[in-house]
């Protein structure tokens, strides 16, 4: 392993390629976290998004006015303004009314930069989650959730065994798109200094001046991902295809 | 509403719409008036709050109504400030769509090596996140070229322009593709049978054809686009957002006015875009194509 | 048809590839060019006030600028001035997009590789912190595992959280560190000291201090293209700045901008001041 690292601190000397994370391991510590976070910030946003789109969907098929007006409201703000917008607001607006703690000398906020990346990237994916189940669920017949019903299912069990299961199939095409849209949005974390990979390359050139090494190792991870998950997303369509629905 | 189990129209929506979505590459940016008229209630809100918030120096709404020409149009005689985000939206949809055009066309020839390589190009910078293809154009290009005796030098500005039409390329290759595809198979073999070359057919029947279905997914691109501009701020490019950070480190760097300049950026952007989104809505019900 | 066609663009593309050359540098070529051409491009910051900033009609106005004018006077030429940022003004310089730079940096080793940097130096500055009274912070170890705001770019945000355990948060602007400062996410903000000093002056950061011992005094240098460091141009700057040493321009400079007075500049008035026979 150190054979290989050696190699790229020969190449800097003499080339000039700096590959400073390669023999370096200060850098090479940052870079390995920086991918992790931001793979951790992916899955978390996705995980998270879904399950606001799960209970906005059933919130909109609610009884209550209130909480229907609540969720059209929500859809319209997220959707509307630019998400950069939104990670800036939830962290300095919001998260000022949230508690603290004294941590010695200052106020240690119980959802960091990380946090706040999360809630606001999900609450942003959620809003077109939301849409995006309502329409599956709508699109359930009648006469299943009838036949359900007939069957003893309560209204909650109908809904979680029956409807949920086949909206999420119609889904499926629709959500994808979407969550391929949130993975490429995380780059706004930067913003808030959260140390994902955008941030991270940026601090490594701005420290060691090799912007094209980085620029090429950006370009390689985040290309890479999206293509991963890219794949995934129609093996996963074609897994959970309905007969005779689609083209 | 049928009363056999089978799945209900929205399930046809969906599919409608994520197809759509994945042919046309991004949701339509659906704004509505009243999403303008809170987000100029939101200004006065912060401002007012700024103003209690603050050391009352100078008021907030002062400070604001003082730096909005050059937010707005930068310094006399230069087009920056949010002049520039408009100028870089239009050259980069202008060589985004142009070039966009001819990759679509390339993805739908019936040679293998063009069609792949052009589908290789299209993917390749339909994926890439915008902020790491605007880092790299703008951090590789040279600030001048040389052809001969003439020195013909590059501005920031048309960095970021190219920047920002790779990916707007290959959106716009998605879009002309898809609405090619979408066209019956008897238009083409109709012109077959009549003895048209591929070329005319393309020329003469598929494309003027398509035009009108390209026509709302396009202007949506181009709202996105116009959104996405600021995102050359980061490389020091003298638009809207780098003018706004200028001005509020020469006011001190105040926290308190963070708020106000940041919302005042939003209901700019909110009147450019605001009349394209709605004009889009619009042309895409007049163009909808009823079989 | 198309072959044709395809004949035709590929002969341009060649010839074009063939034509395009980046411009090339050679012994005082750029030195050369802004006399002929009578107009300098000097490189400053936008973005931080008191050196390099905007007033509202959009001028960039502030203590380098003043130098920068100095310069172009000196050399009989027009001042264009380009706002640069701290990630892209060694690259513009040795691009050739700005001639020379005045813009705030620090002088370090591996910047001398890359860009003329001219001796002796204008300004000098070292890191400290702005931190609540309250936090109780006394010396730089108190920062360790705590977070620390900072601006990104900056080239002490690595050695402070290297050398101290300091969690860097680096922000994209000064605004929203200082937000997040008050916020309280973190107990300090990492800046220069006398960017910190002039804050602490202007009244609003009551119950605020830069407690710390001014870290890594680093001095500031102003930029030349290498290759023309130890030519022409090189020397003409060093005697620039010998110039404004030893006349007092800096610290009158020093005093028109509301900068807190600085003991290198004192000192390097002292020791230059020309000698008068009396």
């Amino acid at each position: 392993m150190e054979a290989f690292y050696e190699w790229f601190q020969q190449l800097y000397d003499s080339t000039g390629w700096n590959f400073v994370f390669m023999y370096d391991e200060y850098e090479r510590d940052r870079l390995l976290e920086a991918m992790w976070v931001t793979i951790k910030l992916s899955l978390s946003c996705l995980v998270f998004s879904l399950v606001v789109g799960v209970i906005g969907a059933w919130a909109q098929g609610a009884k209550s006015a209130i909480l229907r007006n609540f969720i059209y409201w929500y859809i319209q703000a997220f959707r509307n303004t630019p998400p950069l917008v939104q990670i800036l607001f939830f962290y300095f607006v919001i998260g000022n009314l949230f508690p603290t703690y004294d941590a010695g000398g200052y106020q240690e906020q119980y959802i960091g930069a990380f946090g706040w990346a999360v809630v606001s990237l999900s609450f942003f994916a959620g809003a077109f989650n939301v849409e995006i189940f309502r329409a599956g669920v709508e699109a359930v017949p009648t006469a299943t959730v009838e036949a359900a019903q007939s069957l003893g299912y309560s209204r909650l069990k109908a809904y979680l065994y029956i409807v949920l299961p086949l909206a999420f199939r119609v889904s499926l095409p629709a959500l994808n798109n979407n969550l391929v849209n949130l993975v490429k949005t995380t780059t706004l974390a930067y913003i808030i200094a959260v140390p994902e990979m955008m941030y991270t390359a940026n601090q490594m050139w701005s420290d060691n001046v090799n912007v094209s090494e980085m620029m090429i190792v950006l370009f390689f991870f985040y290309v890479g991902l999206v293509a991963i998950l890219v794949y995934f997303m129609h093996r996963w369509e074609r897994s959970m295809r309905i007969p005779g629905y689609g083209a | 509403m049928s009363d056999l189990p089978v799945l209900l129209p929205s399930a046809a929506n969906l599919l409608n719409d994520a197809g759509r979505q994945r042919r046309e590459g991004a949701f339509r940016v659906d704004l509505k008036l009243w999403h303008g008229v809170v987000l100029v209630a939101a200004l006065a809100v912060v401002l007012g709050v700024a103003e209690a918030a603050g050391n009352a120096k100078e008021s907030p709404w002062a400070v604001l109504v003082n730096w909005m020409p050059f937010i707005l149009w930068g310094q006399e005689g230069h087009w920056q400030g949010f002049s520039l985000n408009i100028i870089i939206s239009f050259f980069a949809m202008l060589i985004g769509t142009v070039v966009g055009a001819a990759l679509g066309l390339m993805q739908v020839s019936l040679l293998l090596p063009v069609r792949t390589g052009s589908w290789i190009v299209t993917q390749f910078f339909r994926n890439s996140p915008w902020l790491v293809l605007l880092f790299t154009i703008m951090l590789m290009l040279p600030f001048e070229i040389q052809i001969g005796d003439t020195i013909i030098p590059i501005p920031d500005w048309v960095k970021a322009v190219i920047g920002f039409s790779l990916p707007v390329m290959a959106n716009i290759s998605e879009v002309v593709r898809g609405a090619v595809i979408s066209l019956p198979s008897g238009q083409w073999e109709s012109a077959e049978s009549l003895a048209f070359t591929r070329f005319q057919t393309m020329w003469m029947i598929i494309l003027p054809q398509c035009v009108k279905r390209m026509i709302p997914p396009w202007m949506n691109w181009y709202a996105i686009l116009a959104m996405a501009t600021p995102l050359c701020s980061i490389m020091g490019v003298e638009e809207s957002v780098t003018f706004t950070q200028q001005a509020m480190s020469a006011e001190g760097g105040r926290p308190e006015l963070l708020a106000p300049f940041y919302v005042f950026l939003l209901v700019i952007f909110f009147i450019y875009i605001y009349p394209i989104a709605r004009w889009t809505v619009r042309l895409e019900r007049k163009y909808s194509v009823k079989i | 048809m198309i072959k044709k066609l395809l004949t035709v663009v590929s002969t341009i593309a060649l010839a074009l590839t063939f034509g395009i050359q980046a411009a090339s540098a050679g012994d005082n070529d750029r030195l050369m060019k802004v006399l002929n051409r009578g107009k300098i491009v000097i490189g400053v910051k936008a973005d931080y006030k008191p050196w390099g900033f905007r007033d509202t009609s959009g001028k960039l106005v502030g203590m380098e600028i003043d130098m920068a004018q100095d310069v172009a006077d000196a050399l009989g030429v027009k001042l264009e001035l380009v706002p640069v940022q701290s990630s892209n003004r060694m690259q513009f310089v040795q691009q050739g997009k700005i001639d020379m730079m005045i813009a705030t940096m620090s002088d370090k080793a591996d910047r001398r590789k890359v860009v003329g940097i001219i001796d002796p130096n204008y300004y000098t500055s070292g890191t400290n912190v702005l931190a609540s009274k309250k936090a109780g912070l006394k010396k730089w170890e108190d920062l360790r595992g705590k977070p620390v705001c900072g601006k990104q770019g900056a080239f002490y945000n690595k050695p402070v959280s290297q050398r101290y355990g300091a969690k860097i948060v680096a922000f994209v602007g000064n605004a929203e560190a200082k937000q997040a400062l008050k916020d309280g996410r973190c107990v300090a903000w990492v800046y220069d000291d006398s960017s910190i000093m002039a804050d602490l002056a202007s009244g609003d950061w009551d119950g605020y201090e830069m407690p710390m011992m001014t870290e890594d005094d680093t001095p500031w240098g102003l930029a030349v293209p290498l290759e023309e460091r130890d030519k022409l141009f090189g020397r003409f700057m060093a005697g620039m700045i010998y110039e404004w040493h030893q006349s007092g321009r800096l610290m009158e400079l020093e005093k028109k901008w509301g900068i807190q007075p600085t003991a290198y500049l004192k000192q390097m008035n002292e020791r230059l001041k020309a000698y008068s026979p009396n």
